[in-house]
């Protein structure tokens, strides 16, 4: 008996050092996997049916992070903390041409994005550091634009945070959601 | 002995893979009723074939934030197709990536490579900037290309875009691999890229200039 108690010991030691090897080599798929939204809608889906009328405006990538039984604002995520909009890499927007942003102009090029959630309405960041990680060396000095948007609460509860863009009428908004709030910034062409 | 050890190593593999498997299974529930009540969360379900970033050096922004100062040299952007039983390389038309036909090296939107430097592949110079990475499986080599016409879905590759193209050897993978996989390794000249899937495995040298 004792002998089979140390043979589970071992080989489940070994097994268990046999997967932790293929674990380091093969990346896992993430529990808050990555998404990617485009503006207009669905555009490389578009662009290979011929039927985009423009071309790309914008694109955000941003993983998505699962609420998981959890009270996400005000609680997961402090009010009045910068938040990196997302998980893991901070969340990344690309315009392809310049757009106005609450009177803004802000330059085609690559910024990240982060949040500042409140109750009522969340600050929105566009951030000149690219290809970090979280919100953890977020930089203030290295802001080029925040903006405040009303935050509405919602009697859907996202699973999910999702990012995604919407056509308007004087250009088009990015429209993001988790838990039982979302928000929309308007941009404009 | 041995025999109880292999027995009880098999139990604890099924053990570990079901739990794994289960916990798959937990990241994509989403019941009827959610999909319902939540037709904006509806719109933007979270994808079977998950996006991944990969980047070379390995694990660039964890590294960065960690106060490792590091030159980025690449950073790919994929999607993770699942095997789910299939059979993915060969010849047949049942096999998912036909030998010889373009292959987007992902699932979904194309996949797409930034260099933020120019770096070396294959004794060229690729000037750093975005494009598309496809290749072209064979059942011994792989011919990897990059391609300028970027923001595509990966299914229609206009191959007069085409700038470049290397054909290097497969290698048996063992164990075989679920979910594809693109990763950057570190190399004494700069960083390999690996790709695997299923039992194939190829690998792309890239020689920082």
């Amino acid at each position: 008996m004792k002998y089979l108690f140390l043979t589970i010991i071992v080989s489940g030691f070994f097994s268990i050092q046999a997967i932790a090897q293929d674990a380091q080599t093969i990346p896992p798929i993430d529990k808050s996997p990555m998404d990617m939204s485009t503006y207009p809608v669905n555009y490389p889906l578009l662009k290979i049916q011929d039927k985009a009328t423009i071309p790309i405006v914008a694109r955000v990538t941003y993983s998505r992070p699962q609420k998981n039984n959890r009270i996400i604002f005000g609680e997961l995520l402090e009010y009045n903390t910068v938040w990196r909009f997302g998980a893991n890499e901070n969340t990344e927007i690309e315009f392809f041409k310049d757009v106005k942003i609450n009177k803004v102009l802000v330059k085609k090029g690559k910024y990240s994005l982060f949040a500042i959630p409140n109750t009522d309405k969340w600050t929105i960041i566009l951030n000149k550091d690219l290809n970090t990680w979280g919100s953890f060396k977020y930089e203030k000095t290295k802001d080029v634009l925040r903006v405040d948007i009303a935050a509405q609460k919602t009697t859907e509860i996202a699973e999910s945070f999702y990012i995604y863009f919407d056509k308007t009428n004087t250009g088009f908004s990015l429209n993001a959601g988790w838990d039982d709030v979302k928000v929309s910034l308007p941009i404009n062409m | 002995m041995q025999f109880y050890k292999k027995i009880l190593s098999f139990f604890l593999l099924v053990i570990f893979f079901s739990c794994n498997q289960k916990e798959n299974k937990n990241d994509n529930k989403q019941s009827p009723t959610d999909t319902l009540q939540n037709n904006v969360a509806a719109l933007v379900q979270s994808d079977q074939s998950t996006l991944d970033m990969s980047w070379c050096p390995a694990n660039y922004p964890l590294e960065q934030m960690q106060g490792n100062k590091q030159k980025l040299i690449a950073r790919v952007i994929y999607s993770r197709p699942h095997k789910k039983g299939r059979k993915i390389f060969g010849t047949t038309p049942e096999s998912l990536c036909v030998y010889g036909k373009p292959w987007r090296l992902g699932a979904n939107e194309a996949t797409e490579i930034t260099f933020f430097e120019n770096v070396n592949i294959a004794g060229k110079i690729i000037e750093k900037g975005t494009y598309v990475l496809y290749c072209i499986p064979n059942e011994n080599k792989w011919t990897i290309i990059l391609n300028t016409n970027l923001y595509t879905w990966g299914l229609h590759i206009d191959e007069t875009k085409d700038i470049f193209k290397t054909d290097i050897s497969t290698i048996k993978q063992t164990p075989s691999i679920e979910d594809f996989t693109l990763f950057f390794e570190d190399t004494k000249t700069g960083c390999d890229m690996i790709m695997a899937w299923d039992d194939v495995k190829a690998v792309l040298p890239i020689v920082f200039s």
